[in-house]
């Protein structure tokens, strides 16, 4: 490893994570299972105001009347929503390892890979550290600095309580609630996430992300974020990390919204590397997210960027609506699934306003006994006038158990609209490969060089530190199943 | 009047009504149209048509007085006149042309790669009432043109034919539906390659505004065969396009391609699906659309390759004109591959006429109309200029005049 990456991972912990627990929720938990107690009990823990507990209410009572959205190309268990804590209390000292030596030696292994220091190893792997850095000092400089801005970037909900006028208007305007069974679910019983509001004018300084946010040490079950550019402004986001994360939680279902005003820029990335389940495809998570950007005003543009590599199950289409004119939406995606993971995973571009753009790049690697579909939509309203698409999706075999689908659905209205989609599929090409041999490398690392080149075009477009360690990821994830 | 009954009361001209086994399929089909009726929102076999004429259809069909000529007029060319779906029975040491029996109705209603919630699929099974067996006979090189008429108006055609090309044989067939009454026409054709045969198949469409033609075909190709169909839709009314395609041994191939031409409110919806069931296996899948006015039309592309099926090739590729602002296309190219060593591809495109081609042209004299109507033709022209037959390139390039001179 390089004393580049080093410092950069280096520079990331200090601020990175936050070392410490929460200790004022009280332990209490509330029963299993999804009812009307249920919300009520939440909304009252998260002390929130009545047109909330309403609202949450509504969601419940559409997503009784729903289904599951059956169309993807995923094979799971049925879930059972009434053996599911839907308010996570934290965990107590005595579930946790007390050191090192007591975590999965697998998990200590990637960790090493990664290049992560001994301290945050503990605090990922859940270990009780008494050693408490003082991180909230560094967020507390972060706030201050975002607040100087006019920028507002919240816990969800801390928004609902100390900026109810803005949640009343944006919460569930891209994403209603009674839009499918799994958005209603999240409208109904979510818990965490973020609230960014950037303000007219303002470009945002930093990457924000999760990490900075006081209050934010457990992944919600259930997240919502909801993230609002005014007119002329720019903030980029960034969410998850590329260390390995276990969960006790199997269901996750998480609504991002974004929307972006005129002339405003949102860029939000994602590296996704949860639980996936063990070789034999036991366990993992199940990854149902709704993640949808409205580019409500003129020249905006909003830029999804994902990596997802872990989950046992991931159903996500971060998709763009764009409805101001000369709005630009763009989707760049790596999804690489090994072992028995499935993932059906793409993006939905609708062209309402005039001169719109977008573009998608998709990359996919399918290993082991995994499944790996892309499923993206593209659409032309009648009055998308000289709308323009453009849509890349390569897929690349390692092995012959595993399998890669393309399912793009292209529907053009309008006759000034120019749409191309092209897709690919095939193994690792066997001629760079035995060129990468010939210098000296090993199958594995030529595999993994290759198959680097092959997702260059889609990791270039993460923020610099986020880049380099989600090259690394990708290696790490081809292990093992190569050769 | 719902299913049961129309089946009921024409019960004695729907073939093998007597048999045990088929009623027994077909109480079960009967069910399925009682129960869930036309369940559009998830049927892609019913995007954008207008259910109405589909669903309380009257059905009538009259057995055809004449029987059907077949002219021997070269040694290998024949061509068959099939009135109402309907074929006389025909022998000789080459071909050889029979009824369709019991047993062949199961090849599609038993066949996992045809969708099994297809409606057209379905009604077709229930109310079977025409159809005709062609085996051509081992190492035979055949030429063949069906014309295929409707006699009557408000007829209802279903009908199921079977074309086995045994080994070594070599058939190229010219099927024309030209009708102009006000009648539907639902038809299956299964397609049987055994080794080393080969066909060209050529569908050419040109009904009028008041006729349905529903096509669904299924082909299977065994080792060293190869199946091309060339589709050429001019109808005025609605055209149903369905192709599957299945290569079940190795080094066969199969091309499935098809050329749309709509104006008014026409649909048309096409699909081709290739399954890979072996190694060393091609298929190709070309469909291209101009759409004018208010017409509507979809394409369904599917390459599935199965485990193993390696060493595959398998390309798609769709291309959609639109002429004007209220035209509608929708496509989607899927690709479902369970193989490592293979090389799968699909494009698809869809916009108006390239500007800069247009400026180009009348930046050298020609009114856009001439412009444009060059351009189309350029659009298709590699699908035309590739028609090795003589008179059917004739035929379509008149039809293709005929769709220009409208164009505006």
């Amino acid at each position: 490893m390089n004393s580049e990456t080093l410092n950069t991972l280096d520079s990331y912990s200090k601020n990175k994570y936050k070392y410490g627990f929460v200790t004022d929720i009280d332990n209490e938990k509330p029963k299993k299972g999804l009812n009307e107690d249920t919300i009520k009990f939440i909304s009252l823990k998260k002390k929130e105001p009545d047109w909330m507990l309403e609202w949450r209410l509504k969601a419940f009572s559409k997503w009784k009347k729903m289904k599951e959205p059956k169309w993807a190309n995923l094979n799971f268990p049925e879930i059972d929503y009434q053996d599911i804590y839907y308010y996570s209390a934290p965990k107590g000292f005595e579930k946790k390892p007390k050191d090192l030596s007591e975590v999965d030696p697998k998990l200590i292994e990637t960790y090493n890979k990664l290049g992560i220091p001994l301290e945050e190893q503990k605090v990922l792997a859940g270990v009780a550290v008494d050693v408490v850095f003082d991180s909230v000092s560094v967020a507390t400089t972060y706030k201050g600095e975002l607040e100087k801005l006019g920028i507002i970037f919240c816990s969800i909900g801390e928004a609902i309580q100390k900026h109810s006028d803005l949640i009343k208007k944006y919460l569930g305007s891209v994403i209603p609630a009674g839009d499918h069974s799994f958005s209603a679910l999240n409208s109904a019983v979510f818990t965490d996430g973020s609230f960014v509001y950037i303000p007219e004018g303002v470009k945002c300084p930093m990457e924000l992300s999760t990490y900075f946010r006081i209050n934010a040490e457990n992944t919600g079950q259930f997240e919502r974020t909801l993230i609002i550019a005014d007119k002329g402004s720019y903030v980029s986001y960034l969410e998850g990390c590329t260390a390995p994360k276990r969960d006790d939680n199997q269901l996750h279902a998480a609504n991002v919204e974004l929307i972006a005003l005129e002339d405003a820029e949102i860029k939000y990335s994602t590296v996704q590397n949860w639980y996936p389940g063990d070789e034999d495809g036991k366990g993992g998570i199940y990854n149902f997210v709704t993640k949808r950007g409205l580019c409500a005003g003129k020249n905006s543009k909003i830029s999804w960027t994902q990596v997802e590599t872990g989950s046992a199950i991931t159903w996500k289409y971060p998709s763009c609506i764009l409805k101001g004119d000369n709005s630009i939406g763009e989707f760049y995606s790596v999804a690489i699934t090994n072992n028995f993971q499935q993932a059906d995973t793409g993006t939905k571009m609708t062209h309402i306003g005039k001169n719109t753009k977008s573009k998608i790049i998709s990359k996919g690697i399918s290993l082991g006994n995994s499944q790996n579909t892309y499923r993206g939509e593209v659409s032309f309203l009648r009055k998308a006038d000289k709308a323009r698409n453009y849509t890349q999706c390569d897929s690349l075999l390692v092995g012959n158990k595993c399998g890669a689908h393309t399912v793009p659905y292209i529907d053009s209205k309008n006759n000034t609209a120019v749409i191309e989609h092209e897709a690919s599929t095939s193994k690792i090409n066997e001629d760079q490969l035995y060129y990468c041999r010939q210098r000296g490398l090993s199958h594995e690392e030529a595999v993994s060089l290759i198959v680097n080149g092959f997702c260059k075009q889609v990791l270039q477009e993460l923020p610099m530190e986020f880049a380099v360690e989600a090259q690394k990821l990708v290696s790490i994830s081809l292990e093992g199943s190569v050769g | 009047m719902n299913i049961q009954d129309i089946y009921q009361k024409n019960r004695k001209n729907i073939f093998f009504s007597e048999n045990k086994d088929i009623e027994t399929h077909r109480e079960k089909l009967i069910n399925i149209f009682e129960n869930d009726r036309f369940d559009k929102k998830n049927n892609e076999s019913l995007k954008n048509i207008n259910l109405k004429n589909f669903i309380d259809f009257k059905y009538k069909y009259l057995i055809p007085e004449e029987t059907s000529v077949i002219n021997n007029n070269h040694e290998n060319s024949y061509s068959i006149v099939s009135v109402n779906g309907q074929c006389s029975t025909f022998k000789d040491d080459k071909i050889e042309i029979t009824k369709i029996l019991d047993e062949d109705y199961n090849d599609f209603s038993k066949n996992n790669t045809i969708e099994k919630n297809d409606h057209f699929v379905n009604l077709n099974s229930l109310f079977l009432n025409s159809g005709f067996k062609i085996v051509i006979k081992r190492n035979n090189n055949i030429k063949i043109k069906i014309s295929n008429i409707v006699t009557d108006d408000d007829l209802t055609i279903f009908q199921k034919n079977n074309i086995i090309c045994q080994e070594g044989s070599s058939l190229s067939l010219i099927e024309e539906y030209e009708n102009k009454n006000n009648s539907t026409s639902n038809i299956l054709n299964v397609i049987k390659l055994e080794k080393h045969s080969q066909l060209n198949h050529f569908l050419i469409q040109d009904n009028s505004s008041n006729h349905n033609l529903i096509i669904t075909s299924h082909s299977s190709c065994k080792k060293d065969s190869t199946y091309t169909q060339k589709v050429y839709n001019f109808s005025e009314g609605y055209v149903r396009n369905f192709h599957y395609s299945e290569l079940i041994e190795t080094n066969s191939e199969a091309d499935l391609q098809g050329i749309f031409f709509l104006k008014d409110n026409n649909t048309s919806n096409n699909k081709t699906f290739v399954k890979h069931l072996a190694q060393d296996c091609k298929s190709n899948q070309v469909y291209k659309g101009i759409l004018n006015d208010r017409a509507k039309a979809t394409y369904f592309s599917n390459t599935h390759v199965d485990q193993v099926a390696q060493k595959t090739e398998g390309y798609q590729l769709s291309k959609g004109i639109l002429l004007s602002d209220s035209a509608s296309y929708f496509s989607k190219p899927e690709l479902k591959i369970y193989a490592d060593d293979v090389k799968c591809s699909h494009g698809s495109t869809i916009g108006p006429i390239d500007e800069n081609a247009i400026f180009y042209l009348r930046s050298r004299g020609m009114s856009k109309i001439a412009a444009t109507k060059i351009l189309i033709s350029s659009f298709i022209n590699e699908e035309l200029s590739s028609i090795d037959n003589e008179q059917m390139s004739e035929i379509i390039q008149k039809k293709l005049v005929r769709y220009l001179s409208k164009v505006k």
